[in-house]
């Protein structure tokens, strides 16, 4: 009985010491407070871009210009005002952090234009205003497409730093114009720097050009056009000017769509009686029926597999978007269920997600599907917007929208936040279609 | 029935060998026990130590007596001089050969005596090592004793200490006061997080901020965090645009380290 009890003592003791020792471990010698952050929110990063310095000061002050347009068209990172610039550094032992703090910018960008060689190079460095760390530094050579190039390519860098999205400010966009009245109106095909500028005619007619659609590779583009009274598709690499016409069928010839690979066109042609979906394989010209529905199939886009087609169809009595297998069963699905019209679907670039056209309370605007939860997602609040297009970093979405009955260009960030029209100075602008990334 | 065959079979050989066996062992058991009667007149020195050789397992007793008669009779002692001398000189031989044993017994006993004192000598050495390791033991343990006691006092402050802190923490947090302050600092640093797109549910990232009694943010250290540059980037300033943090209601609150989880829902 008495060895029982000490035995208990003993381990009691034994017990107490480790309780103590456990605790000398697992306590924290100094007690902190912890919060746990779930929301935040969606607004734009504030960032000073500071004039660069440099020999030809005009172009330099250009370059400052061109990167902050650039990041505040993507509605992701808001540029300083000029005029709110306390200072002008060049270089990053010029910047006095604290006065940037007080402006609320979270980063700052300074650069110079400097002589390398024959030509000229841009040096920048990209900086952390609240920590003062250098986040980017890097010389770029200017090269033969000009400064406005060397510039979209260090906001692209920027950005990506930034957001973690890589920047698309380099790519270039696709569009229609339509000037003057009938009888002489005027159709072009253009393709511009994705900030609109450095505008150039790929082709022209006296009769309408319609879906324009970038192969793979960014080098060529397929198109519609009625030059000859009625619709044919051309393909026409933009570096040459070649084209080669691949579908004059009779009837409708419309609506091309390249396959992932390149090799195939997703067309419409009414052929057979009404509209339906092909594919053309451009190599050997093999024509092959994917859709033979009663009613109106067209817009095809492909899946990023290449293995099945999204095309709009009226089948159900209005438009709606389906899915069909490029398989011998060829069974379409209907993919949109919400809103009673759903038409012109193009594909994001993770293949995720659908922008589209959709009447939502009473105007046509533009919205996106999530293919997993088939959530739809409006982004838009005009009337008559059409002709969704994701750039190819998929944090933008270009359309074509009504200003004061003009045909006008708009873009809107993928989440919706933020859009902004592109100016037009002449004509109907329509059907903007979004690169890809080049050398892809 | 084959089995039960051949088991009868095996006993009638075993009995018919075990039979054989009795009949034929006699004359060889003879010669040996010839031989053991003439050690029998070895000194009994020459014997002592030696230990005696195990009993041979005596034959089946009822057989060989009756055949003992072809044994020669023991030679008795001559009388005559030769005989004398014979005697003399067996004698003599008898002496030399005991003589002989007594020493190899001497050896032998010496030997064993060394051998005692050489495991005597062992023990005591052994025991003498014993004794000081156990006394080395006592005096570790009296001295380890002696620290856990000193660690345990130490760390039962320390405990008293904390107890005394969280007793006051509890009180304060009782009050609810903790509560607002962690709801008014988690209010400022969301406010102030510009989410990158890239912060997506899934998304855990732990920052460790000091911040100074008037709410500015002095450290920030990234702990673990699965997100990317621009995620990284986006919490440590949101922590620095949030700066001066707002200050609690009541100051027994104020806690100048803070665990920041940026765990976004959706």
């Amino acid at each position: 009985m008495q060895a029982g009890t000490g035995i208990l003592r003993r381990a009691g003791a034994l017990l107490a010491t480790l309780a103590l020792g456990l605790l000398a471990v697992a306590g924290p010698s100094h007690a902190q407070l912890r919060l746990d952050i779930t929301q935040g929110v969606r607004d734009a990063v504030p960032i000073a871009v500071v004039p660069f310095g440099g020999q030809a000061e005009g172009a330099a002050t250009g370059v400052a210009q061109v990167i902050g347009d650039d990041l505040r068209l993507s509605g992701r990172v808001a540029p300083l005002e000029r005029q709110d610039m306390v200072a002008q550094p060049t270089s990053g032992a010029e910047i006095r952090f604290q006065d940037w703090r007080l402006l609320k910018s979270d980063f700052i960008v300074v650069g110079r234009v400097e002589p390398d060689g024959a030509g000229s190079a841009v040096a920048f460095e990209l900086f952390n205003v609240q920590t003062g760390q250098s986040l980017l530094a890097q010389r770029l050579p200017v090269g033969s497409r000009g400064l406005r190039a060397t510039s979209h390519r260090i906001a692209d860098m920027i950005f990506e730093r930034l957001t973690g999205i890589p920047g698309a400010f380099s790519t270039r966009i696709a569009y229609v114009t339509a000037e003057g009245r009938p009888p002489s109106q005027r159709y072009r095909l253009v393709v511009a720097d994705a900030d609109g500028f450095n505008p150039r005619t790929v082709t022209e007619s006296t009769e309408p050009i319609m879906s324009p659609a970038w192969s793979p590779d960014g080098e060529s583009l397929a198109y519609v056009s009625f030059e000859n009274k009625v619709s044919a598709i051309y393909l026409q690499r933009l570096a040459s000017g070649e084209r080669r016409r691949v579908s004059a069928r009779a009837g409708i010839n419309g609506a091309p769509a390249f396959s992932p690979d390149g090799r195939k066109l997703a067309i419409t042609l009414s052929r057979d009686g009404n509209l339906d979906i092909y594919t053309l394989d451009l190599g050997t010209q093999t024509l092959t029926r994917v859709t033979s529905d009663d009613a109106i199939d067209t817009e095809p886009e492909w899946s990023k597999d290449g293995r099945s087609l999204y095309f709009t169809s009226d089948r159900a009595g209005n438009a709606q978007v389906y899915q069909v297998a490029l398989d011998e069963a060829r069974q379409a699905q209907r993919v949109t269920f919400t809103n009673g019209y759903n038409a012109r679907p193009r594909l994001s670039p993770d293949g995720n997600e659908l922008a589209l056209v959709t009447l939502d309370r009473g105007g046509y605007r533009i919205a996106v599907l999530d293919l997993k939860t088939r959530n739809l997602r409006v982004l838009t609040n005009a009337r008559q917007d059409e002709s969704p297009s994701f750039a190819p970093n998929g944090a933008t979405v270009i359309y074509a929208t009504k200003d004061r009955a003009r045909g006008a260009l708009a873009m809107v960030s993928s989440d919706g936040r933020f859009q902004q029209r592109l100016s037009s100075d002449r004509g109907d602008v329509r059907e903007p279609v979004w690169s890809p990334f080049p050398g892809r | 029935m084959g089995s039960a065959g051949l088991h009868l079979l095996l006993l009638v050989v075993v009995a018919g060998a075990a039979l054989r066996w009795t009949s034929t062992q006699p004359p060889v058991q003879l010669a040996i026990e010839g031989v053991v009667v003439d050690a029998k007149d070895l000194p009994k020195s020459a014997r002592a130590g030696k230990p005696v050789p195990p009993p041979r397992t005596a034959p089946p007793p009822e057989i060989p007596k009756p055949r003992l008669e072809p044994q020669p009779e023991p030679v008795p002692p001559k009388p005559d001089v030769q005989a004398a001398q014979e005697a003399k000189a067996a004698e003599r031989a008898a002496e030399a050969r005991a003589a002989r044993e007594e020493e190899a017994a001497e050896q032998q006993r010496k030997a064993a005596e060394a051998e005692r004192r050489r495991v005597a000598d062992e023990a005591a050495r052994k025991k003498a090592a014993a004794a000081a390791a156990d006394a080395r033991r006592k005096t570790d343990e009296q001295e380890k004793a002696a620290r856990e006691a000193k660690l345990r006092s130490e760390r039962e402050a320390e405990l008293q200490r904390q107890l005394a802190a969280e007793e006051e923490a509890a009180a304060v947090a009782r009050s609810g006061v903790v509560d607002e302050y962690r709801a008014l600092l988690i209010q400022a640093i969301e406010r102030n997080w510009i989410r990158p797109p890239s912060a997506r549910a899934g998304l855990e990232c732990t920052l460790y901020v000091t911040q100074a009694t008037g709410g500015t943010v002095i450290d920030v250290k990234l702990g673990t965090c699965n997100g990317d540059q621009a995620v990284r980037e986006s919490i440590a300033n949101a922590v620095y645009r949030a700066s001066p943090l707002p200050a609690p209601r009541d100051p027994r609150a104020f806690e100048r380290r803070l665990q920041i989880v940026f765990k976004p829902t959706e």
